[in-house]
């Protein structure tokens, strides 16, 4: 289970570009679910993903994953909890170390590494196993360096790598919003057949108000660093993409009211 | 060919220096010059210990060791007070001026009688070549401290790059490899790029130091300034071995480092036989080093920028 309560981040925090970036996200994830985060740019989502990861410490408020409050621990550590996807194909790989060194690293993720071989021949062939299961004619290729694949090959191996080893949580920031359609679905098709097989604990950030409503149990939209809606139960199964795209427009309409107007409405509402 | 020998046995073991460089220009993408300080040191410590009538193989395990804690202080410089890579290397080096003056406590330590490793490789090859003082290799005739020499390091070297390339397949090692490739990557999977960096640098100054113990008993001296511009000259090797093998596997890219300091420093000894001025090696060196670094974006520049139409 995922329990975070109250996180706050301000960027550059008392200077001319001091930017709020979550001001007070609270959420509880049940062990097993699957929640979709979708908002408007700038919304806070990939802060608050980068808060639970690890990449900086919340200013205020805590965070508990599987029975341990990980608020403090640097992000490296909480990589023994976590699994994650980047946005940036580039970011989840080591383009110069081949298919194989780099899916043997993700194997040992969060475990100590001493001066075993990483690439042992049991290793060897389970992780071509996985990877024929891929689909993607990689089987062949494992050593070749990664950084020679196209962007949805590499993002459809970080997703192997990230669920590797069973994660107590899975973070996926808009991983397929920078590839092509068709890479986009088999990414997501693998991405649906991965959390359900192994029954992951997620967090995934979408623009895609279709995966927003065909993955996942619930849907959390962010706005101004807050969480705005939360649906879940019977609320989330009726929830069609033109329902989302209208409280997108709702929350657009709000923005252009006279700036005080609006900050009252805020309050109010939110 | 006596020049030929030396000028090959001294590259290989400045070979120790460009795997020393590559691991930390190379793999980890940072600018260490600590090795200007921590090949002295390697010597210093070394020529000193072996005065003190140490064995040979400690004295030269014991100098790569101080190489390592020059390394993990510029390290521990870097990532834990957050100062810049390169000045973090400049601080060391520096302050490694004094201490190997401290070490040596004069600017000079000469093993003249002293058993080093090398009296005992000039003391086997008598014994394997059966012979006094010339020795008949492939056609021609050499000295049999040259020729063992030679082989010796050869050996020694063989030895350390295949140990270095066996640990660049374990689980630290490649860890260590991926750190240098996608820090943001490895950190996701639970590995501490601050600690993996310190252990990379301590490991490259180790390397380089070894370079300087086993100089320093080649040569038959230590000294102070022996360092100053080895930095250079390492990347100069790693440079040209790149070029010789261009792959980016790690065995080739070890293998290519020690051949292009070999290559390098038998260049440098035919520059300096047809009559190139000693004192502006370094100035050449630089020079070559400074267009290999511009070379590839000049040539991409160059393809890519538009023919000139006519006018
Ligand atoms: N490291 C940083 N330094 C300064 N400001 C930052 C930093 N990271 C994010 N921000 C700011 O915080 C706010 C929230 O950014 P965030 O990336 O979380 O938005 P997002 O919801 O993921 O948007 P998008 O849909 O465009 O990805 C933005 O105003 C952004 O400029
Ligand atoms: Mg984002």
């Amino acid at each position: 289970m995922l329990e975070i309560s109250g996180i706050t981040k301000t960027f550059n925090a008392r200077s001319p570009n001091e930017v709020r970036a979550l001001r007070g996200v609270s959420l509880r994830l049940e062990t097993g679910s699957f929640l979709i985060i979708i908002g408007t740019n700038g919304s806070g989502k990939s802060t608050l993903l980068n808060a639970v990861a690890g990449t900086f410490i919340a200013d205020t408020g805590s965070i508990k994953l599987a029975g341990k409050d990980i608020t403090r621990w640097p992000e490296h550590q909480r990589a023994k909890l976590i699994g994650r996807v980047f946005q940036n194909p580039f970011s989840g790989t080591a383009p110069n170390m081949s298919i194989a060194e780099n899916l043997a690293l993700a194997a040992r993720r969060g475990r100590p590494r001493g001066l075993g071989w990483a690439l042992g021949h049991n290793l060897r062939s389970s992780l071509r196993d996985r990877i024929r299961a891929l689909n993607m004619g990689l089987e062949d290729r494992l050593d070749n360096a990664i950084g020679s694949l196209s962007g949805g090959q590499r993002q459809a191996l970080t997703l192997l790598m990230a669920s590797w080893l069973k994660p107590e949580l899975l973070l996926l920031d808009e991983h397929t919003a920078a590839l092509d359609p068709r890479s986009a679905d088999q990414v997501i098709r693998l991405t649906h057949q991965i959390i359900h097989g192994d029954k992951l604990t997620t967090l995934m950030v979408t623009h895609s108000m279709q995966q927003a409503v065909h993955l996942g149990d619930r849907i959390v939209m962010m706005h101004r660093g807050q969480v705005l809606y939360d649906l879940h139960g019977p609320e989330r199964a009726r929830v069609r993409p033109e329902d989302l795209l209208n409280r997108f427009e709702e929350v657009r309409h709000r923005e252009q009211l006279d700036p005080t107007v609006a900050e009252i409405l805020r309050r109010n509402y939110v | 060919m006596t020049l030929l020998l030396g000028a090959t046995t001294i590259g290989l073991i400045l070979a120790l220096l460009a795997l020393g460089v590559y691991l930390s220009f190379r793999i980890f993408n940072f600018p260490d010059i600590t090795a200007d300080g921590s090949i002295t040191l390697g010597a210093s410590v070394t020529a000193t210990l072996l005065v003190h009538h140490w064995s040979p193989w400690l004295a030269t395990v014991a100098g790569f060791l101080a190489g390592m804690m020059a390394g993990t202080t510029t390290g521990v410089l870097h990532t834990k007070f957050k100062i810049n890579g390169l000045l973090s290397g400049i601080l060391v080096m520096t302050a490694l001026y004094s201490i190997n003056l401290h070490i040596m406590s004069k600017s000079n330590v000469p093993l003249l009688n002293e058993i080093s490793l090398a009296t005992q490789i000039e003391h086997m090859g008598h014994a394997a070549f059966h012979a006094e003082t010339d020795v008949n290799l492939f056609g021609w005739t050499v000295g049999v401290r040259d020729a063992a020499m030679l082989l010796g390091v050869l050996l020694l070297v063989a030895m350390v790059g295949l140990v270095l390339y066996l640990f660049f397949r374990t689980n630290l090692g490649t860890a260590m490899r991926a750190t240098g490739d996608n820090p943001q990557m490895i950190r996701a999977l639970g590995v501490s790029v601050d600690f993996i960096l310190i252990l990379g640098l301590a490991l490259s100054n180790g390397l380089i130091a070894l370079a300087g113990a086993l100089l320093a008993q080649y040569q038959g001296f230590a000294d102070v300034q022996m360092g100053i511009g080895m930095v250079v000259w390492g990347l100069a090797s790693v440079i040209i071995g790149e070029a010789l093998v261009g792959s980016h596997r790690i065995g080739l890219l070890i293998t290519g480092a020690v051949m292009g300091s070999v290559l390098f420093r038998l260049l440098v000894a035919i520059a300096l036989r047809w009559g190139l001025n000693p004192n502006d090696l370094k100035l050449i060196t630089a020079a070559f080093v400074f267009v290999a670094l511009i070379a590839p974006a000049l040539l991409r520049k160059l393809k890519s920028a538009p023919k000139p139409g006519p006018a």
